[in-house]
């Protein structure tokens, strides 16, 4: 009998109340909160319930809202190298301690992003295009940032840092005495005179205590374990509360946030059925459609899916000679069925496309038809790049070798040994040898980085709202993070105008050509984009779901009231 | 034996001052460094300062870590001609074994916060758990192996096949279908799996929560301790003193308990200082999949990203343990028996 008792409390859900925690899974800690490192996206998430920014991504829309910022900023141009853009601080934005968020705290937060000795070195690099900014004397709110460059993604990119009270950090307003063009330079000197700077920034310990550096977020860091567990707890009063329409990203419904880390995906999905944890994303695909089917699982949970904004593709390292014409690349191209892999790997859930950009994208190229599985196309096109099929293999007029590829995924992930295995069985047929090299993760970006492939199968995470293509295309970028090799002087302009275009159809027509452009020349071939899988208790609500990470708004979400379940069953 | 002890203990100081000083080594001359690693995001969308930013965004994090100081205290100047130059003691190596002496294991990559502490928290999870198992699955060897050893039933029969399928099988896999079976509303949902991040966390819930963790353990060491214990003990079953033994009237379980356990136990010292690699990897699989926050967790986490001063303070500790536990095998050895006793003398 107490056994039976056991099992029943087990097996079924109590009302949860308003101020229980809200319990959601993370696959890893997130190491450190320090607002100025935020190495994974486990800390950005977090980052995210401690501090705000001028700008913030809203799930709910796909697009950044302003946060700390009244409206999104304004664009000037100036010349043909340079942009500014105009950011007003909401007045009603305060730090915990009740004191004004000014101008002066955001070019505070841009100075420590670049000041020496600090972990900012990423987050320095990625607001490298800020060249300067200028406060206004008359008005404490209002600040313009300086951009060199004229890319249209600035806009966004230029509002999405958390931002950083300069007086509870430097308080003798050391910072000032720098300016922003200076410490970017990484002067001389300046290191030893920001000594006292670092040194307390040091002593903080913001890795671990984020409520030393005064945050302007909704919520506050009540526990933390490391890789077990992170609570976070809803401040009693918080500025945006006094907003009277608050956009999504300045709601924060949730009373109590915990972040519980499991590492392994099948033990998750049990804590979800056990009633340990109430949020999971990122599921295994087999564990989703088992529980989708169980009428137990759908009568305690709410299942989402859709396709999220990573795509998985294949490139091919266009310096090698054997791959450096269209036609070998293309008939590789043929080789690969992504319908299958789709099926096999994803159950069929997620999307194929022609591109980089989603299918849901305004921008995408329906005229371009998908790319299928075709043996005989690759053939042909294998002889019209001066190939031909001898001795059990294909050969090239003056190559000692045939036709062989090295193809290289990350270790960890079997949806990567899928696709080489059903590759190299496509190949193999064809008669072209394919070596497949599963590569430590760790070490697969800097391998990568080396040339050291022929081919190899990644995941490109992308979003709705940023065409910025010229890192993973542009020819400047190769040997970085084009480890494709790809670029002509034609195609740099071309991504560069798509980067700098603001005016939408304009963007689209740039954008569809440069789909043709990458079908025609195949440095890649995109498979298809995954989907995102994701189950939560059925007595949250406001629960926004989204393709984009995390694929949920944590501190949106709220407890029905016992009298709103009774009513919906 | 004082000087012998003494003597074994200098030898175990430098064995693990050498496997710590290799893996340090091996760790500063790894393609990926820490800096690599954070500039690597190559496979996302958005901004990204120029090729040279990115470079110099990597020596200055090299800077801030350590990194650009020579690695040795001599280096190897780019040739021909090659030469070598001293770098006297501004080298990682030194500041690194400096700090090692004076108890500390350096900073954490990620955090720039010292790593005893996650340490000492880690292990307040494993060394429990690995000491739990490794007293319940030497208790359990000793019982299993002695009544394997008196007969050649069905049942034991049964027992060995069950050992030998137990061997056969991945810990991994076994600690997955224990979860599945045990922590299942699908199946039997009686024990708790991983909700030990609860905020009533207290002793009886950390051992409630041991319940999956330690069975997994146990029963994946158990036939490595027990079918060897069963072959001395059938062997000791036919010596002379054992026939003796019977032939004055005592019961085989008597014979096994009294006089063939005590030989046969000798060669299980040795195999138990032998098991502790495998139980700390056990740990890393079995806290994995339990999310239970030990040294387990926390070696894969500095091995994933990259963190060589965690990595390196868990090498340390894991080769002075396993130093350690063949050392006081060796001492247990020579109390057991007289032979080595006499031969040391």
């Amino acid at each position: 009998m107490l056994l039976g008792l056991w099992l029943s409390a087990c097996s079924s859900p109590s009302v949860r109340e308003a101020g229980a925690p809200i319990r959601i899974r993370w696959q890893r800690d997130p190491e450190t909160l320090d607002p100025l490192a935020l190495p994974n996206p486990q800390a950005i998430e977090a980052a995210n319930l401690l501090h705000v920014g001028l700008l913030q991504l809203n799930l709910h829309t796909g697009t950044h809202s302003p946060a700390l910022a009244e409206k999104l900023p304004t664009r000037r141009l100036l010349g043909d190298s340079l942009s500014e853009y105009d950011y007003q601080l909401r007045p009603e934005a305060t730090w915990d301690d009740g004191r004004p968020i000014l101008a002066t705290d955001v070019a505070f937060t841009l100075k420590l992003m670049r000041c020496p000795e600090l972990p900012n070195e990423a987050a320095g690099a990625q607001i490298d295009f800020i060249k300067d900014f200028r406060l206004d004397t008359a008005n404490p709110r209002r600040i313009t940032l300086i951009c060199r460059g004229q890319v249209q993604d600035y806009g966004i990119a230029s509002g999405d840092f958390p931002v950083l009270s300069e007086a509870a950090i430097d308080s003798a307003l050391l910072l000032r005495r720098f300016t922003l063009p200076t410490l970017r330079q990484a002067q001389p000197g300046v290191a030893k005179q920001l000594a006292a700077l670092t040194s307390r920034y040091q002593r903080l310990d913001a890795a671990h205590h984020p409520e030393r550096l005064g945050g302007c977020g909704p919520y506050r860091l009540v526990q933390w374990t490391t890789n077990q567990s992170l609570t976070f707890e809803r401040k009693p009063t918080w500025w945006a509360d006094k907003l009277p329409q608050a956009t999504t990203v300045l709601q924060a419904r949730a009373q109590r946030l915990r972040y519980v880390i499991m590492p392994d995906g099948a033990s998750a999905t049990l804590a979800l059925r056990r009633h340990e944890i109430d949020v999971l994303t990122n599921m295994p695909a087999t564990d989703f459609n088992k529980l989708q089917k169980s009428a137990a699982a759908l009568r305690e949970l709410s299942f989402y899916t859709g396709a999220s904004y990573d795509v998985v593709y294949a490139a091919f390292n266009i310096a090698r000679p054997a791959l450096s014409d269209r036609y070998t690349r293309q008939a590789l191209g043929y080789l690969f069925d992504a319908q299958a892999l789709l099926q096999a790997t994803q159950f069929g859930q997620g999307v194929r496309t022609v591109g980089l950009l989603a299918p849901s994208s305004p921008f995408y190229n329906d005229s371009l038809a998908l790319l299928p599985y075709a043996p005989d196309r690759a053939a042909a096109l294998l002889r019209q790049g001066g190939w031909r099929f001898e001795k059990g293999g294909w050969w090239r007029p003056k190559v000692a070798e045939p036709l062989h590829v090295v193809f290289r995924y990350r270790a960890e992930d079997n949806m990567y040994a899928t696709i080489g295995l059903q590759f190299r069985a496509a190949a193999a047929r064809l008669g072209i040898a394919v070596e497949l090299r599963p590569t430590e993760p760790s070490s697969f970006s800097q391998t990568l980085r080396a040339g050291d492939f022929d081919m190899y199968a990644r995941t490109f995470k992308g979003n709705p709202f940023v065409y910025n293509f010229m890192p993973l295309l542009h020819s400047q970028a190769a040997l970085e993070s084009n480890a494709m090799r790809f670029g002509t002087p034609a195609t740099d302009q071309l991504l560069l105008a798509i980067a700098c275009e603001g005016q939408a159809a304009r963007k689209q027509r740039l954008l569809r050509q440069l789909q043709v452009v990458l079908r025609r020349e195949a440095p890649l071939v995109p498979l298809f984009y995954l989907p995102y899988r994701l189950a939560a208790s059925r007595q949250l609500r406001h629960l926004v779901v989204s393709g984009l990470k995390p694929n949920y708004e944590a501190a949106a979400l709220s407890w029905a009231t016992s009298d709103s379940l009774v009513a919906a069953r | 034996m004082i000087s012998w002890l003494i003597y074994r203990l200098s030898r175990l100081v430098i064995a693990t001052w050498a496997i710590a000083s290799v893996a340090f080594m091996l760790s500063r001359l790894s393609t990926q460094q820490p800096e690599q690693v954070a500039f690597s995001r190559s496979d996302s969308i958005g901004p990204r300062g120029s090729a040279a930013v990115l470079l110099a965004g990597e020596h200055a994090m090299r800077h801030r870590l350590g990194l650009d100081v020579p690695l040795f205290y001599v280096s190897r100047r780019p040739g021909p001609p090659v030469r070598w130059q001293w770098n006297g003691t501004h080298n990682q190596y030194h500041f690194w074994l400096r700090q090692l002496l004076h108890g500390q294991f350096g900073l954490s990559y990620y955090d720039g916060q010292p790593i005893g502490p996650r340490i000492g928290a880690a292990l307040r999870y494993t060394v429990p758990l690995m000491l739990l198992a490794l007293l319940l699955a030497v208790s359990l060897a000793l019982l299993l192996a002695q009544y394997m050893a008196a007969g050649t039933g069905l049942l034991r029969r049964a027992v060995l096949l069950g050992l030998l399928g137990l061997q056969a099988l991945p810990l991994f896999a076994l600690a997955l279908g224990l979860l599945l079976l045990l922590a299942n509303p699908e199946l039997f949902n009686i024990l708790p799996a991983n909700d030990l991040s609860s905020e009533q966390a207290s002793f009886g819930n950390l051992v409630a929560y041991l319940l999956l963790p330690l069975p997994s353990l146990v029963l994946s060491s158990l036939p490595e301790l027990t079918l060897p214990l069963v072959a001395t003990l059938r062997h000791e079953l036919t010596q002379p003193y054992a026939t003796a033994a019977r032939a004055k009237g005592l019961s085989v379980r008597q014979v096994l308990r009294r006089h063939a356990l005590p030989n046969a136990v000798l060669p299980l010292v040795v195999q138990l200082a032998g098991l502790l690699p495998n139980l700390a990897a056990g740990a890393v699989v079995v806290e994995v999949l339990f999310a239970l926050p030990g040294m387990g967790r926390l070696m894969a986490g500095a091995a994933y990203t990259q963190d060589f001063p965690v990595l390196l303070a868990g090498v340390l500790l894991v080769a002075a343990a396993r130093l350690l536990a063949l050392l006081a095998a060796d001492v247990v050895h020579y109390r057991l028996d007289p032979r080595l006793r006499a031969a040391l003398a």
